[in-house]
C-alpha cells in the first residue's frame, strides 16, 4: 500500500539535517533516553531504506511536538506511522492497552453490516432535525463513557453540551445512528486496513444521508475526517468544523449569550486541536466570553502544549505517566480550579494519571470538557 | 449447524461442570469451544470483545458458584466487567444476550448442558444472529 520512495518523498525525511530539535522537544525523550526522534528517521533511512527500526517506534505519542520545531518541516509523526505499518504488516506483535478493547471495538465497527445501537444516551430535549444537511459527529463518546466508567471520567457529557450549544444558537444538525469512529487511532498504529474500513463505512454513512457539513466535539474526530479522509477516500467532498469554530464567532452576540460562571480554569490544548489543526484561539476566546470566569495559561501553552501523555491506547507505561503527571502539576501550578480541555481522550489520560496518585494533591484538579463547561453557563432559556 | 459458541471457563466449579458432563456422556454441540483460565478474573471486556471481533456468535463465562471462587474474592470483578461487555455489546449492535454469565455448583455436568443448549436456542432464534453470520462469511 505504501511505497517507500512515495513515503520519503511526502515526509521529506531526507531533509533531516540531524539538528536534534526535535529529540530536545520530544516529551518523551525526556523521561526515556531510548526514544530518539532523529536516531529513528537516521536508522530507518540508513542501508537504502531497510535499516533497523528496533522497538522504540512504538513509543511515539504523536504529539507532533517535533514537527512544530523542524526547521524543515520533516513530517516524522508520518514517518513513523509507516514503520509501524511496516513492521505490522512483518508481524509485528502490539502491546496494546484496556486488554486491547478499542481496537476489538474499532475493528467490530468497521464491519459493513454493522448496525450500532449508540443514541441511548441521547437527551429528550436535544432539538434534532432531521432533513438537516450537517451532522453532529458524536465519535466515541458513548463507547468511552461505558469502558472507562470506573475512572469516573463522563465524556457523553461534553457531547450533551456541544448539542445544547448549537440548539440555544439555534444551528440546525442531525445524529448519524450509525457512524463509526474515526479510525485515528487504528491509523496511528499503522493499521491502514482497519482504518480504510472505517472511513468507508464513515463515508457511506454521510452519502447516504446526504450529509454536506459536519461538526464535531471531538478533536481526534475533526483532524482526522478534515485531514486524513481526504488523503485516503477518493470522493470525500464534506466540510468539517469543529465545535469551537462554530461558537466562537457567535458567542456575544444575540445568537448565542454565556451567562456568567466564578470561576478560575486554565486551557489544555489537545494535540490534534492545538499543532495539528491549529485551533487555539476560538476555544480560549470562548472561555474569555464566560463572564466572571478568569482563564489562566500553563507554563507550556499553546504549541508547546504539553501532551496528555499517551495517543493510540498503546504502549502506554511509566514514560507516559511521567508526562501525565507533569501536565497536571502544570495545572495545578496555575492555581486553577478546573482543567478544561476539548478532548475526551484527554481527560481520559489525565483521570488515569490522577487516579494512579490519589493521595497526591498537586494531581488532583477537576478536569471538566470545554463543551460540557460553556454549556453549564448558558441562562436557562425564557419561554416565548 | 449450531451457531459458534465460546466458554471462558474458569480452573474450578466451571471446568468440573464440563468434565463431569464429559464423563457422563452429556452432549453438547461441537460448535462450542472452550477456553480454560485460572480464575474469570482473567477474562476482561477486551477479550471477550476479542471472540466476537473473530467471528463467534455468542460468549459464556463460566465461573463458581457465587460465594465460591476459589481464590476467595468473589465474583464482584467479572460481574463488573460482564456488565461493562454487554453494554458495549448493546451499543455495537451485537446485544447483550450473546454474553452470559454462569455461575455454576461444582460438579453439575447436568445443568451445564442445559445452560448451553438453552444459550444456544436463545441466540439461533435472534434475527441478529443472521446478520453476524453474514459478517462472517464476508470476513472469511
Amino acid at each position: 500500500m505504501f511505497d517507500l520512495q512515495r513515503v520519503i518523498n511526502d515526509t521529506k525525511v531526507r531533509l533531516c539535517l540531524d539538528c536534534g530539535k526535535c529529540t530536545a522537544v520530544c516529551p518523551v525523550t525526556r523521561y526515556d533516553a531510548e526514544f530518539n526522534p532523529r536516531l529513528v528517521v537516521q536508522g530507518a533511512l540508513s542501508q537504502n531504506g531497510y535499516g533497523p527500526v528496533g522497538e522504540t517506534i512504538w513509543s511515539c505519542i504523536s504529539c507532533n511536538m517535533c514537527m512544530e520545531r523542524c526547521n524543515y518541516n520533516v513530517k516524522f509523526t508520518d514517518f513513523i506511522r509507516y514503520l509501524r505499518y511496516k513492521a505490522l504488516v512483518e508481524g509485528a506483535e502490539v502491546q496494546y492497552n484496556h486488554g486491547g478493547t478499542p481496537q476489538a471495538i474499532m475493528h467490530i465497527m468497521g464491519r459493513k453490516d454493522t448496525k450500532q445501537n449508540r443514541l441511548s444516551w441521547l437527551p429528550g430535549d436535544i432539538k434534532i432535525d432531521k432533513h438537516s444537511d450537517t451532522a453532529f459527529f458524536v465519535g466515541c463518546a458513548p463507547y468511552f463513557d461505558v469502558l472507562f466508567s470506573d475512572l469516573g471520567v463522563k465524556t457523553i457529557e461534553g457531547t450533551k453540551g456541544a448539542l445544547a450549544l448549537l440548539n440555544r444558537a439555534q444551528i440546525p444538525f442531525t445524529l448519524l445512528p450509525n457512524e463509526r469512529c474515526c479510525g485515528r487511532d487504528l491509523l496511528v498504529m499503522g493499521d491502514i486496513e482497519g482504518f480504510l474500513a472505517l472511513a468507508r463505512a464513515n463515508l457511506n454513512e454521510f452519502k447516504k444521508q446526504g450529509i454536506k457539513n459536519i461538526i464535531t466535539s471531538c478533536p481526534e474526530g475533526y483532524y482526522t475526517l478534515k485531514v486524513d479522509y481526504p488523503k485516503f477516500l477518493e470522493n470525500w467532498d464534506i466540510n468539517v468544523r469543529h465545535i469551537t469554530e462554530v461558537i466562537a464567532p457567535i458567542v456575544g452576540t444575540d445568537q448565542l449569550v454565556l451567562g456568567r460562571l466564578n470561576q478560575r480554569v486554565t486551557y489544555h490544548d489537545a494535540c490534534t486541536l492545538g499543532r495539528y489543526s491549529r485551533v487555539f484561539d476560538q476555544p480560549r476566546h470562548i472561555l474569555n466570553s464566560i463572564d466572571g470566569l478568569e482563564l489562566v495559561e500553563m507554563e507550556d501553552n499553546r504549541e508547546k502544549a504539553l501532551c496528555c501523555g499517551a495517543s493510540p491506547w498503546a504502549f502506554c507505561g511509566s514514560v507516559n505517566k511521567q508526562i501525565q503527571k507533569e501536565r497536571l502539576a502544570q495545572a495545578a501550578a496555575t492555581g486553577a480550579d478546573i482543567l478544561v480541555t476539548a478532548c475526551p481522550k484527554c481527560q481520559i489520560h489525565l483521570r488515569c494519571a490522577q487516579k494512579d496518585e490519589e493521595s497526591d494533591d498537586i494531581h488532583q484538579i477537576e478536569i471538566r470538557d470545554l463543551s460540557a463547561f460553556v454549556a453549564q453557563s448558558l441562562l436557562p432559556q425564557e419561554v416565548s | 449447524m449450531y451457531p459458534k459458541v465460546l466458554i471462558f471457563s474458569c480452573n474450578w466449579d466451571g471446568w468440573s461442570c464440563i468434565e463431569t458432563a464429559t464423563s457422563s456422556g452429556f452432549r453438547y454441540p461441537a460448535s462450542v469451544k472452550v477456553v480454560r483460565v485460572s480464575c474469570l478474573s482473567r477474562i476482561h471486556t477486551g477479550l471477550i470483545l476479542k471472540a466476537f471481533e473473530f467471528g463467534v456468535e455468542g460468549v459464556i463465562l463460566l465461573g463458581c458458584e457465587p460465594g465460591n471462587c476459589h481464590f476467595g474474592s468473589d465474583s464482584e470483578y467479572i460481574i463488573k466487567e460482564y456488565k461493562k461487555a454487554q453494554n458495549i455489546l448493546e451499543m455495537l449492535g451485537i446485544w447483550k444476550d450473546r454474553l452470559a454469565l454462569v455461575q455454576l455448583t461444582a460438579f453439575d455436568g447436568h445443568q451445564f448442558v442445559t445452560e448451553v443448549m438453552k444459550f444456544l436456542d436463545e441466540i439461533e432464534q435472534r434475527p441478529v444472529s443472521r446478520r453476524v453470520r453474514t459478517a462472517v462469511s464476508e470476513l472469511a
